[in-house]
């Protein structure tokens, strides 16, 4: 059992604001995920948790005790870090007895529960070589290998598949989300890869310059996006944001115009709609704009017209064919939008 | 393959290049062998006015002692003059400097290496400029102190401002091999469950062993070629071999005397060879690499 709670904890070098003000409960067994740019202190944040950074301010409990003051050992969790932080003069075996060995678990146990770890990341064939022979994706599981042996509290995860390429990382999160289902733990994993966030998480958490955007399951965030910048940091591509105005329910700008909107909103405003939720409209369209380029994806086809002063792209099926420069009706339903005050960013909800 | 490459370059530059090779090898090596050839023969050869060949051919040797080659300069040195237990309090420098410079360099050099405060820096310059001091200046420093409190002329004294002397330069460069480990190993060795002491322990040191050893030698050898502080510190009957073999040379009442200095001066360098030749691969992966990549 281990729910971590993170109560107003705040991290500062001198004047700067790592982390600021950060208040979240994981509950047992979830998997949540920290997602934002570089440098929005997600990273800062995990680090606090595993007790590698001194907490400014704030509390870390983490079940029932409270372990701002406690060294990274006396916490019961284990890490995954980016560089895999693998002990270069020990083989993959000792390397994943390691935290065994200095936790005097007793030895007898030791064999047992190496093999059951590395056969779990289907490392069973490399126990004997050194981490130098191996590859970036071996590599990243022994780390995990040795994460999971000593069956800790809680895993934390650092960007753990950002070494990798495209194809390993797939199956390498694949084969994360598997472990979390079978061991049951609750797990934090930090990444700026908001596919990994989506696919990975119970609930993600987005933040930026140290400060909680939005937390929810990733259908909410991706639905219901708190602030435009959740809503141009997740999907791909980003959500189209148009500055205009809206009056009545009626948003208006330069080649835009879409009725139907709720009237809670009136003046400047930035609309948001996903490129997928857009159609080519029949006749009376809520955008008529020259296209600025096509680009065939294979599944679909991507517009890009300027609207306001903005590119937004417009995903249409596959077949679709035009030239640069023709006209394009869209269809945007208004139940699409998403409608954030222009000043502050947030969302203004229907 | 550098076979078909000599052959395409103009056979000038080869003469040069390969000139060029056997003068350096000359300019470094032939002082040494010749000291060392030297050492066998009796000072009228080695020193002879009348014909350096004389040195080569030995003709005084065979003058004096019958035969071309004799060891009577070692003789004397080790034996007669004691240059045994120059040798033996070299050993006891050599050891202990290094031992305490090692033992204080890596953990001064691990916590600066990973402290991340200002003072850290701070603590390194200092140590730049002490690094930078003649050895001479510490010395003169120190005499009255010693005399006073009587501990003048003995081995541990000198041990001490030894290291004193080489500890700025272990600091900075096992401190530089330090922030060649990757801090993460620090770090998953810490979640995994050690102290700091254990992680530096059991994780960084087996990793940093070619730093560790790269240092040692350069501490080794500063203790053991010290003459600055060694001369001045050291009564008579506690010399270690160096200052010993100045004291050779510098009493040229006695015959033969000279040619103990040189024997004396084959016998101290012979182990160097011996000990460059057996760690010359961690020497060497220790200068080019740093330590160990992530």
């Amino acid at each position: 059992m281990a729910q971590i709670r993170l109560k107003n904890v705040s991290k500062r070098w001198n004047k700067f604001i790592g982390v600021d003000n950060f208040n979240l409960d994981i509950a047992d067994q979830e998997f949540l995920v920290l997602l934002g740019p570089s440098g929005c202190g997600k990273t800062t944040t995990m680090r606090m948790i595993a007790g590698l950074e001194d907490i400014t301010e704030g509390e870390i409990w983490i079940g029932d005790r409270m372990v701002n003051k406690l060294e990274p050992k006396d916490r019961d969790i284990s890490m995954v870090f980016q560089s895999y932080g693998l002990y270069p003069n020990m083989t993959v075996y000792e390397n994943i007895r390691f935290p065994l060995k200095v936790r005097k678990v007793p030895k007898e146990q030791h064999h047992e529960r190496v093999m059951a770890a590395s056969k779990m990341v289907e490392l069973d064939d490399f126990l004997e070589r050194r981490p130098a022979a191996l590859s970036g994706g071996q590599r990243q599981r022994v780390a995990l290998a040795r994460a999971i042996v000593r069956e800790p509290n809680a895993f934390l995860m650092d960007e753990p598949l950002s070494n990798l390429d495209a194809k390993l990382r797939v199956s390498t999160r694949a084969q994360i989300k598997n472990l979390h289902h079978t061991l049951k733990r609750t797990t934090v994993y930090v990444t700026h890869d908001q596919i990994e966030a989506m696919t990975l998480a119970d609930r993600v958490v987005v933040m930026n310059k140290g400060v909680v955007q939005q937390v929810g399951t990733p259908m909410e965030i991706y639905d219901r996006p708190a602030n435009t910048f959740v809503a141009s940091f997740i999907g791909s591509p980003a959500m189209n944001l148009v500055s205009g105005s809206i009056e009545n329910g009626v948003f208006s700008s330069d080649g835009i115009r879409i009725e139907g909107l709720p009237h809670r909103a009136s003046g400047a405003v930035t609309l948001g709609f996903r490129a997928e939720d857009a159609t080519l409209a029949e006749a009376n369209g809520q955008i008529e704009a020259p296209i600025y380029t096509v680009e065939l994806l294979g599944e679909a086809t991507m517009l890009s017209m300027r609207v306001a002063g903005e590119l937004v792209s417009i995903k249409v099926g596959k077949d679709y064919r035009a030239e640069i420069g023709e006209l394009a009706r869209i269809a945007i339903p208004a139940s699409a939008c998403h409608i954030f005050d222009q000043s502050t960013g947030a969302r203004i909800e229907a | 393959m550098s076979e078909a490459m000599a052959h395409k370059r103009p056979t000038l530059l080869n003469a040069f290049i390969y000139g060029f090779i056997v003068l350096w090898l000359v300019l470094a090596a032939v002082p040494f062998l010749w000291t060392v050839w030297g050492s066998f023969k009796v000072e009228a050869d080695f020193f002879s006015r009348e014909s350096w060949w004389n040195a080569i051919f030995g003709t005084a040797t065979i003058r004096e002692t019958g035969a071309a080659f004799t060891g009577d300069g070692y003789y004397g040195a080790w034996i007669t003059r004691d240059f045994w237990k120059a040798a033996f309090n070299t050993i006891i420098v050599t050891i202990c400097v290094t031992s305490i410079s090692l033992t204080l360099g890596t953990l001064g050099g691990y916590a600066l290496a990973r402290s991340g405060k200002n003072y850290a820096f701070w603590i390194l310059i200092a140590a730049l400029v002490f690094r930078a001091m003649p050895h001479i200046t510490l010395v003169s420093g120190y005499l009255l102190p010693f005399f006073q409190l009587n501990i003048w002329g003995v081995l541990p004294t000198s041990i001490i401002v030894l290291v004193a002397i080489n500890q700025p330069f272990t600091l900075w460069m096992l401190h530089s091999f330090f922030l060649s480990i990757p801090k993460d190993l620090d770090e998953s060795a810490m979640v995994d469950g050690c102290t700091r002491f254990q992680a530096f322990r059991l994780v960084i040191m087996p990793v940093m062993w070619p730093g560790v050893v790269t240092t040692g030698l350069f501490s080794f050898l500063l203790g053991y070629n010290d003459f600055a502080v060694t001369a001045m510190l050291l009564s008579a009957d506690n010399q270690t071999m160096v200052p010993k073999i100045s004291s050779f040379l510098g009493s040229i009442q006695e015959t033969g005397n000279v040619m103990f200095a040189v024997a004396a001066v084959v016998s101290a360098t012979v182990p160097l060879f011996i000990l460059v030749l057996f760690f010359q691969r961690q020497i060497v992966s220790g200068l080019t690499a740093g330590a160990v990549k992530g």
